[in-house]
Formats: C-alpha cells, sequence, structure tokens
C-alpha cells in the first residue's frame, strides 16, 4: 500500500495567522531549497570552489576551504547530484532539510543583522557573492551577500524556530515582515 | 532667592516647559535640563541622604562621577533606583524620589548614625559584631542587611526591551567633547568609519558649559556646527546617549546606549537600552578631566559642589545654584567660576585660594583671600555660611553656595581596563593615562592637556595619527583659535588642614579623612587595603570623584609621592549598566537557543512531556487518558515495547557522513575496537577513547559504500565529536584522505523497538527487511512505500528487535504518523526518553552515566572493544598503564534489591554489609537506576570496586543525601535477555 507522505517546513509553525504584505525590510523563506554539502578532498580545494563557482543554478557558500553548500532554488535535486558527481575530487551529500533558507533584504538589514552577528558586513569587508560560516543568534550558520542589502542565511533545521525568532526580534523596530517565498 | 533660573542664557529650550514630580512635589523644568539642573532652578539642593551617616546631601558635580544625587526614577515595575540626576535626561512626567531616608527627605531618623558617627569609624562593623557569637545570626546580620544597599530593587520582571548589537569601525571615539569632536571631524573628512559615542544627550561635552569663543563662535554654537556636519558624513555613527564602559581583548569596546531612558511614551518596538560591543581598528579615549573637590570641614553639605558643576548649571543650563557664591580654589578653574558668575550677575562673596599668590584675573569688586583655607560650613539643608582660616585668624562668610576647585584628574579608567596602571605625573600632579599601544591612545584633558586650544588641537592630530598607522591619507585639518581661555593650572592641596568638621574623600561611602587615617593606623596601608577596610571607591561611583585624592591623601599620611601609593584597580563597568541590557534579548524562553527535532510536533500530538536535554527539546514521556504519574506511562511504555513495538525519537544523536579512501583506516584509528573491514552494508557498534585511554564517546557507524560511512554520537557529544575527529584528521594523519560533515540536522531518526517492529515496519518500507535480507547489524539506503529514500539501520538500543529509521527531516512528522498508523493492530507506541532509559538500563546499555570521563572500557565491561592487536588507535598507548589496569577499580555491576519493594537511587553510595559511611569504606556507587516494569522491582547498573569478581554479594546501597539505606544484591549488568536472542529474532 502506498503511503502518501507530506513534507513540512519547520518554519511552519511559526509562520501562520494573517499574512501581511511584505515591507522594504523582509525576511522571505524558501521552502524547497536543494541545499548540497561538498566537500574537496585534500589537492582539489581550489579545483572544486572553482567548479562550484561557474554552476549555473547553484549558488556556492563556503564553509571551510574544504567545505561548501551548494544551494539552488531552481535546479532539482537529482540534477545538482549529477553536477556534483562530475566535479574531480568532491564528495556531496544532500542536506536539503538539514538547513533552512532565509534570505532578508531591506534598507535597515544590517542594523538588523548586527544584532545577530559579529561579524562586520560593510560592503567594504563582505561585498556581494561573499559568503561565510559564523555565528547567528548563537547558533552556526552560514551568511552570505547576495545585494547591496541583501542577505541570504543557512542555518540548522533544529535551531531555525530559535533564530527565526531572534530575527524577527531584531526587526521589530524596523518593522521587518516575514513569508515564504512562494 | 538661593538657586534659580537665570532670565538668559544656557543650552534649553526655554519655549518647552517638562512638568516632574521630586518626592511628590510638582515641579516645571525646560527641554535640554538634567534632572539635577531642573532640580536646583527649582530651588531643591537637598536631593539624597549619604550611605552611612545620612547626612543631607546636593549635587556634587554635573556629569557622570555625581557620589550623591542617585534617585529612583520612574513608578511601579519601572522604577529604576541610583540614578544619578546629574545625567538623567529631564521628560514630561517624570517621576523622581530620593532615597535612603525614612520618613522623609528633610527628617531622616537614620540621621541619627550622624550623631553616633564617633562609633561608626571604618571597620566598626569587624570591631563590634563579633560578640557575643549567637546574636549573630539573628541580630546583626538581619540588621546590617535592612540597612544596607542604596535604593530599591524592584522585584517583579522588568517589562521593557533590551538587545544587544555589534558595530565595527575604523576609529572609535569615545567623548564628544572638544578633543573627541575634533578626532571625529578629521577622521570623518578623511573618509574612515567612525563611531562617535558620547554618554551625554548632547554632543559637546564641556564646550557646551564653557564661556569661551572658537573660530569666532561660541563654543556650544561651534560644537553643534561639528555634529552638524558629522551627521552629513555617510561614514560617520553619532551615538548619543552612549556610555562606552570596557575595552575588552582585541579592541572590543562595551557600550550601552540609553535608547528611550528619556521619553515619557517610549515605543514597544524599541529596546529601553541597547548594549553595543564595538569593534574598532584604533580607539581615541576623549573623556576629558574630573575636577577635584577639595577635601575640607563641611565640604559634603548641600551647597558645596565643584567650580566646573557651578560653571555647568551656570552657562549650559542658565541656573545659578546661589545668590551667594563662595569659591575655594587652588587654581584658575575657581576664579573662572566667579568671573562667569559675575557676568551673569550673580554675587560672589569671596574667592578663597589656597596658594599664597596667583595671576588668575580677579572679577571686579570680588573680594580674594589668598593663602586662605576653608575649614567649616554651616548649615543643615543648604550651607548659610563658611568658617576659613589664615595664619590662625578666622573668620565668618555668609553663602549659599561654594564652588570648590582641587585641581583636574584626567578620566583613564577605560585604558586601565585591561592591567595597565595608570601613571602619575608629578608635573601635572595628576595619573596620566599608561601607555596601551597605538591602537588606543587618549586625547585631549583625557591626555594631560589643559587649555581648549591645545585640546581641540590634539584631537585632530590623535586621529590623523591613527588613521594614517592604517595607511589612510589624511588632509589638514584647520583647528580654529580659541579666544577666552583660562589658565587651569593649580597647586595640588589633597587635605585642607584645621578641620572642624568631617572632611569626606568619599561622598557616597561617607568615608572621611580621619577613616583613611585608621586604616593606616590599623595596618591597612596598601591602597587596596585601605579601599576594603574604608570602603572609599566603592559602590555606583567607584571612586570617580574620590579616589585620586584618597590617593594623595594617603601618600601625604606617608610622607611620599602619590605615584608610590598609585590607584586600585580599574575594571569594567566605568559606570552602572543593567542587568537588562547585559541580557538583551536572552531572556526567559529565549535564554539560550531551543533545538526542536523533526518528531517535535508528532510527539507534541501525541501527548509528550518534553524535557531540555542540552539544548534539545527531547520527548520524555507520553501521558495517555488516566495516567496519573509520569512512572505509570514510563511502565506502560516499556511494556509495550517489551510485548509489542514503540516508536522513540533520536533524531537527536549525532550524525556524522564520512567520505574519502581513507575513512576505513581512519575509523580503525579513532575507535578502539576495528572497523577497518566493515563491510558495505553493516553497522557497527564503536567505543572511542580519549588519548589518556579513558572512554570518550560511543555509537554505531555503518558502511554505506566503499568511501562513505556514517557515524552516529550520543547527543551529548555530537559536537566534541566532531571537532575530535577533525582534529585528529588535520593533526594526526594529515596523509589519510577522509573528510567529515555533520548531518545531524537532516535527517529525522525514529527507533522501531519490539517483537512486533518487523511487521510493522515492513508496511512502510517496501524492501525486503526479512531477518534474511536484512539482519541484526544490517545498514543501508531503502526505499519507503510511496517512494521516499530513507536510511535504515537494524541496531538495538532497547534489547528487543528494532530498526532506526532515518527520512529527511521534512518527511519525519508524516513518516512517524504513517508508522503509528500503521502499527495500530500491533498496538505500536510512542515512547520517550525516560522507557528508553530503562530499556537501556534493563538490557544493561551504558550511557554517559557510565562513560563519565573516568571509566576505561573494561571498567563497564567493554574490554572485549579493546582491539589491541591493532598497531594503533587513540587511547591504547595510556590505556595500559598501571592506574588504568589496577584490580580493584570500580567495574560495572547490576544491582537488584534484596526487599523488591526497595527504591534503589542514582548517585548512592555502595558499602559493604554493617561497614559505617565513610570514604574508607566507599565500595562505589549507583550510575544509573530504574523502576523495570519488565522484573517487577528496581534495578540499577553501578561501579562497585572489583565488582565481576562481587557476583552473588549483598552490598549495602547507602544514601545518605536521602537518607535511605537499601540492601542489595551484586549481578551481572544485563538484565533481560543475555542471550541476545531477541535482537537476532
Amino acid at each position: 500500500m502506498p503511503i502518501n507522505l507530506l513534507h513540512r517546513h519547520v518554519l511552519e509553525d511559526h509562520i501562520s495567522g494573517f499574512e501581511t504584505n511584505a515591507n522594504p525590510n523582509h525576511l522571505s523563506v524558501i521552502r524547497r531549497p536543494v541545499i548540497f554539502s561538498v566537500l574537496a578532498h585534500a589537492g582539489y580545494e581550489a579545483a572544486v570552489a572553482e567548479a562550484l563557482r561557474k554552476a549555473d543554478d547553484i549558488a556556492s557558500r563556503y564553509c571551510n576551504p574544504s567545505e561548501f553548500l551548494a544551494v539552488s532554488q531552481t535546479a532539482g535535486a537529482g540534477s545538482v547530484a549529477e553536477f556534483l558527481t562530475a566535479i574531480p575530487g568532491a564528495s556531496f551529500v544532500d542536506q536539503s532539510d538539514g538547513f533552512v533558507l532565509m534570505a532578508i533584504s531591506g534598507p535597515s538589514v544590517r542594523s538588523i543583522l548586527s544584532k545577530c552577528l559579529a561579524v562586520d558586513l560593510h560592503p567594504d569587508t563582505f561585498g556581494e557573492g561573499h559568503s561565510a560560516a559564523m555565528m547567528c543568534c548563537h547558533v552556526a550558520a552560514n551568511v552570505a551577500r547576495t545585494g547591496p542589502n541583501a542577505f541570504e542565511l543557512l542555518v540548522p533545521r533544529s535551531f531555525a524556530g530559535s533564530v527565526f525568532d531572534e530575527l524577527m526580534e531584531a526587526g521589530r523596530a524596523h518593522a521587518l515582515t516575514r513569508g515564504f517565498a512562494d | 532667592m538661593t538657586s534659580y533660573r537665570l532670565g538668559l542664557g544656557g543650552e534649553i529650550n526655554r519655549a518647552q516647559s517638562l512638568s516632574f514630580t521630586f518626592d511628590g512635589r510638582a515641579f516645571k523644568g525646560l527641554e535640554g535640563d538634567t534632572l539635577a539642573s531642573a532640580l536646583l532652578a527649582n530651588d531643591q539642593m537637598l536631593m539624597a541622604r549619604s550611605f552611612k551617616y545620612h547626612r543631607p546631601r546636593g549635587v556634587v558635580t554635573a556629569g557622570s562621577a555625581e557620589p550623591n544625587a542617585l534617585m529612583t526614577i520612574g513608578t511601579g515595575v519601572r522604577s529604576e533606583p541610583n540614578v544619578r540626576a546629574t545625567v538623567a535626561e529631564l521628560y514630561n512626567g517624570l517621576v523622581a524620589t530620593s532615597q535612603n531616608r525614612w520618613p522623609s527627605l528633610k527628617h531622616d531618623v537614620a540621621s541619627i548614625n550622624d550623631c553616633l558617627s564617633p562609633f561608626l569609624g571604618a571597620g566598626f562593623y569587624y570591631k563590634t559584631f563579633m560578640w557575643p557569637a549567637l546574636f549573630w545570626e539573628k541580630l546583626y546580620e538581619p540588621l546590617i542587611r535592612r540597612a544596607a544597599g542604596l535604593g530599591r530593587i524592584v522585584m517583579q520582571a522588568d517589562p521593557d526591551r533590551y538587545e544587544k548589537s555589534w558595530a565595527h569601525c575604523d576609529l572609535l571615539v569615545i567623548g564628544a567633547g572638544p578633543a573627541g569632536l575634533m578626532a571625529a571631524l578629521a577622521a570623518g573628512r578623511a573618509g574612515a568609519r567612525v563611531i562617535l559615542a558620547d554618554e551625554g544627550f548632547r554632543f559637546g561635552g564641556s564646550l557646551l558649559s564653557e564661556n569661551a569663543v572658537i573660530g569666532g563662535m561660541r563654543a556650544p554654537d561651534f560644537a553643534a556646527g561639528v555634529v552638524e556636519e558629522l551627521a552629513t558624513l555617510p561614514n560617520v555613527t553619532l551615538m548619543p546617549r552612549t556610555t562606552v564602559f570596557g575595552w575588552y581583548d582585541d579592541m572590543v569596546f562595551g557600550a550601552v546606549e540609553r535608547v528611550q531612558k528619556h521619553l515619557a511614551s517610549p515605543s514597544p518596538d524599541l529596546p529601553a537600552e541597547r548594549l553595543w560591543r564595538i569593534v574598532a581598528k584604533r580607539a581615541i579615549l576623549a573623556s576629558g578631566a574630573e575636577e577635584r573637590p577639595l577635601v575640607f570641614g563641611g565640604n559634603d553639605k548641600p551647597g558645596v559642589m565643584t567650580a566646573g558643576a557651578v560653571r555647568t548649571y551656570l552657562n549650559r543650563y542658565g541656573v545659578a545654584v546661589g545668590g551667594k557664591v563662595a569659591v575655594f580654589t587652588n587654581g584658575g578653574s575657581g576664579y573662572r567660576t566667579a568671573a562667569d558668575l559675575v557676568g551673569s550677575g550673580v554675587d560672589v562673596t569671596a574667592i578663597i585660594d589656597t596658594r599664597a599668590q596667583s595671576s588668575d584675573p580677579v572679577p571686579q569688586s570680588v573680594r580674594v583671600i589668598r593663602g586662605g583655607s576653608v575649614i567649616a560650613t554651616s548649615g543643615r539643608h543648604r550651607i548659610d555660611g563658611l568658617i576659613f582660616e589664615r595664619s590662625g585668624f578666622e573668620e565668618v562668610i555668609g553663602c549659599d553656595a561654594l564652588a570648590m576647585s582641587g585641581g583636574w584628574s584626567p578620566i583613564v579608567h577605560l585604558m586601565c581596563q585591561r592591567g595597565a596602571k595608570p601613571v602619575w605625573s608629578e608635573d601635572r600632579q595628576a595619573f596620566l593615562a599608561p601607555d596601551v599601544g597605538a591602537a588606543f591612545v587618549a586625547a585631549g584633558s583625557a591626555s594631560g592637556h589643559s587649555s581648549l586650544g591645545d585640546c581641540l588641537k590634539d584631537g585632530a592630530a590623535k586621529a590623523h595619527a591613527a588613521l594614517e598607522a592604517l595607511g589612510r591619507l589624511v588632509g589638514h585639518l584647520d583647528v580654529p583659535e580659541v579666544e577666552g581661555e583660562y589658565d587651569s593650572s593649580f597647586a595640588p592641596l589633597w587635605y585642607v588642614p584645621g578641620a572642624k568638621d568631617k572632611a569626606f574623600v568619599d561622598f557616597q561611602n561617607d568615608v572621611h579623612v580621619a577613616d583613611l587615617g585608621l586604616a593606616q593606623r590599623e595596618g591597612f596601608g596598601h591602597i587596596e587595603h585601605t579601599k576594603r577596610y574604608t570602603t572609599a571607591g566603592m559602590a555606583t561611583d567607584q571612586g570617580k570623584l574620590g579616589n585620586v585624592n584618597t590617593a594623595g591623601i594617603v601618600a601625604g599620611m606617608r610622607g611620599v609621592s602619590p605615584a608610590e601609593i598609585g590607584t586600585t584597580t580599574f575594571r569594567p563597568f566605568y559606570a552602572p549598566v543593567s542587568f537588562g541590557a547585559l541580557a538583551g534579548t536572552a531572556r526567559a524562553e529565549h535564554a539560550a537557543p531551543v533545538r526542536t527535532s523533526p518528531l517535535h510536533g508528532w510527539a507534541k500530538k501525541n501527548g509528550a512531556t518534553f524535557v531540555e536535554s542540552g539544548l534539545w527539546d527531547r520527548s520524555a514521556w507520553f501521558t495517555r487518558e488516566g495516567e496519573k504519574t509520569w512512572r505509570e506511562s514510563v511502565d506502560r511504555e516499556v511494556l509495550n515495547v517489551r510485548e509489542n513495538a514503540g516508536l522513540c525519537d533520536i533524531s537527536t544523536l549525532g550524525k556524522i557522513e564520512i567520505f574519502g579512501r581513507g575513512a576505513a583506516e581512519f575509523l580503525d584509528r579513532v575507535y578502539s575496537n576495528s572497523f577497518l573491514k566493515l563491510p558495505v552494508g553493516k553497522a557497527r557498534y564503536g567505543l572511542m577513547l580519549r588519548e589518556d585511554g579513558v572512554v570518550f564517546d560511543d555509537g554505531t557507524t555503518s558502511r554505506l559504500s566503499d568511501h562513505h560511512h556514517v557515524m552516529t554520537t550520543t547527543t551529548a557529544y555530537a559536537a566534541e565529536v566532531l571537532s575530535h575527529l577533525e582534529f585528529a584528521a588535520q593533526t594526526f594523519w594529515p596523509e589519510l584522505d577522509v573528510r567529515f560533515v555533520s548531518s545531524t540536522n537532516q535527517w529525522a531518526q525514529m527507533s522501531v523497538a519490539g517483537p512486533k517492529a518487523r511487521i510493522v515496519m515492513s508496511r512502510i518500507v517496501q524492501d525486503d527487511i526479512s531477518d534474511a535480507a536484512f539482519p541484526f547489524l544490517a545498514a543501508g539506503e531503502v526505499t519507503l512505500r510511496g517512494g521516499l529514500r530513507a536510511r535504515l539501520f537494524r541496531i538495538s538500543f532497547s534489547g528487543e528487535l528494532a530498526y532506526e529509521l532515518a527520512v529527511p527531516a521534512g518527511y519525519g512528522e508524516a513518516v512517524a504518523d504513517a508508522i503509528m498508523e500503521a502499527g495500530r493492530e500491533e498496538g505500536v507506541c510512542a515512547y520517550g526518553v525516560e522507557a528508553m532509559n530503562v530499556l537501556r538500563i534493563e538490557k544493561g546499555h551504558v550511557t554517559h552515566a557510565e562513560l563519565e570521563g573516568r571509566t576505561t572500557a573494561d571498567d563497564v565491561g567493554l574490554g572485549r572493544l579493546m582491539a589491541m592487536q591493532k598497531p594503533d588507535f587513540i587511547g591504547k598507548r595510556l590505556s595500559t598503564r598501571f592506574g588504568l589496569t589496577a584490580a580493584d577499580r570500580l567495574q560495572l555491576v547490576g544491582l537488584k534489591p534484596v526487599e523488591a519493594e526497595k527504591e534503589i537511587k542514582a548517585g548512592a553510595h555502595l558499602l559493604k554489609e554493617q561497614a559505617k559511611p565513610s570514604l574508607a569504606n566507599d565500595q562505589g556507587f549507583v550510575s544509573s537506576a530504574c523502576f523495570s516494569p519488565t522484573l517487577g522491582h528496581f534495578v540499577a547498573l553501578a561501579m562497585l570496586k572489583s565488582g565481576r569478581e562481587r557476583f552473588g554479594e549483598r552490598i549495602m546501597v547507602w544514601d545518605g543525601l536521602r537518607g535511605a539505606e537499601v540492601l542489595a544484591e551484586v549481578c551481572p549488568p544485563v538484565f533481560i535477555d543475555p542471550q541476545n536472542a531477541k535482537l537476532h529474532l
């Protein structure tokens, strides 16, 4: 007997009730991104980084010299896995359910994030395309700058509710709104 | 008329009147006032009672160092004690209440202490409350505790919000006075990222209080012009109402911003206060200098204040502190105050100068008494006169305020908070900032400059030097000329001899000169001892005003230079910071991040009670209708797992993906047992040791493909094990090709255990999971009915036939629901960590209750997992040392009570029958215990000396803490299915 299994986003209980329109400062939760951990074996670090950088439809997030997160909001898990298989010296594992992807943007985004993380997000030090592993609301997260006033956060799923609540609290003075991207 | 608002002048908005109350009386102030200036404008000089003697006090300063004018602001749950009236910004509706008095500020019963003061000198506690010993607990301590403390704290939860934030800059400028403003301007114009922080609500510092002309502009207008320009620079962040209170490692500064403390109706969306961690590449301390009080008889009466404070009230707030003001000075500041007062039409009765000669300009028609000393003041709630002495001749002068100036001390606290001591300068007769490296320097009067022009120049120069060191190009900043400067030099006089009343050094703690003398006589000569013995420099102001005088006076008493005495240790915080600000948002349920399992929702709807386990919320048990105690639920769950099947959430276990051609070899070296030849499709229990041979953690590792393993760790050690693996791979064996990543969050993992587990699971899993196809310790990828890919492991912690199923976290709840549905007929139940614990104790499996950092593999009965034939593994070498192999080590055993109904509790100690409880007789302890519903009595795991040789022996379980003694029988630690038949069903 086949079983119909429903996927459930961990933040569904946090984002409920009457949906408002997005304000200039907005936190958007991507419902089903594809996320893979990519590990570069010794000697292949630069090549793996370069292959990921060049990939279409995949954003590469830097974790450490031999670890990356490959994130896609458009490609399917199968095609990403296929792409990763072809990279010499790379091992990978699907972590699409292991992380929650949040995009936060707006004129006050740096003020909001400065309450959550200790890293200097000035464009001179953390420019567009930059990503790094850092503590966000006391949780190990990966933060990337995707625009002048736009960032993406990857947060471990088990901590996502806690981090989400903290982000909303930090954004309260800036009228931060939130919702699923779809 | 005593103190009053002048008709003209001041940096206040005379068009905006503000209402406030003090001790219930209604007053009016003006926008731009502090609470202190507004009270003075209303002729309210009496503001507080001193701590120990309950003497009437007014304000001494107009700034942050204020020791006297502490009050409670606000009402009810929002009342805040010990607010300094001199820095509290006035707002409409402010309610202030005086402290430390009863029944009223004017008539305070406890002022009797002042009459008893001959008996209450420094150290009186230590000498007085020693006998009779019986009185201490019942009488003395409660009385002293009642009298102790300043202000009353509110015991309800704080309704306000607080938050914390980080900031980063090239240059942090602390203080927005003349030097700070010029530093910020110089750096701001050069394009550097600048943060300018000042604790005042208006930038300008002393420029707002001084009657000088800068570049043709009044000093306050000049300051306003600079601030206006700074505000237009996008690279400059202005932070008013922000006290930088600490300097920490790596150039991190702590600061607190009072976001809404000055608002009558604060916004619920903003915090009351915000704590800043400011990371600065360079920093300039432009905190200015503090004017020292003179230490003379009666120097604490309301109406006596520093000359600079008198100028501030006059020039900035348009308030004359008295109608007839006398000045007592040892330098130019007193003369400048007299001139400003005369210029505003206030009567100055006399300038008493401690020096025999001086060239300071004397305002017209003001009497100057050179070489004079004030020896006493008269008046109670405000002075009404003073007695001065010159060459043996005493004279009384009438006055209603007395401006005193004892010279200047640079404010160097922040630079001394990391070990460096301030340096005494004979030349300047002050402690100057120590050299703490080029990254943090003092500028302006904080660095010992005394003229306004020098301070402006120094600020700009220090900023340029800081930027050049950062490799930035800087231009030239024209520093404007200053007109109307005065000579602020002084001739130090630490103590004015001949005092006829107490001469206070520390106003807040009522420490007077005689106390310092007593401390020297009684052997508390070191300045740190003097502080502790007399309390000079303690409490909320931490001696900001008095400490330098204390050092000077102690130096004088001992006939040495203040350089030899030094100062007490400077530590954060420079000024009091509320706990609310330090906690930020981390309060109540937000005190720490919470981790929730993918099966949290499933557990909730199945009636789970959760338990905090590290940061995780774990389901502890699942209450069903009619169950009144947790034990009823747990017993039912255990029995059901043993008879039918149960589902337990084990998503919290650490999961680590291990890749690489060297992975098998690597695992073989980090585990004590063999892993090199673990076949693909198999799981194995593994034990990790620390380097010292003691057990570190346990778990299972499964081989999913040749070069891909997945490891599970205990919940508690997930992060530690990953670090351990990374450390070993990067430093011990970099030649091994191995990579790790945690996948703990990716998987919802559930254990389905019990004799009917296979029936239930086969309705979920599409693959063949018969014992033949998927035997005990099989592991691999499977497909669920419906197509979802999952991982399945045949591993058992409960001792039953069991499967661990891992599915992508987002499907966890749906899959758990499906299993519950599929096993409805078989009676599958949800079980929590409590039942899991009972099941594993019954089975004799160890957890960190046994693997607690002292036990070896052999101690816990896992000696067979020490594969000594391997060339090496972590912990192998040290595992054979004598201490770890001694015959009388504690070994894991089982215990069952001799009388079946008796209860054994974890933590109890073991004694031979009849032996007296003592360390020498200690035989071991109970590590885990529970009621076994399967056996119908308590069972326990224990660590017992040479335990495995003692099966059958009766032993006393002695629980001294809870007062219980239970006779138990020592037995093997496996209570259920010792042949492991159930595992292979």
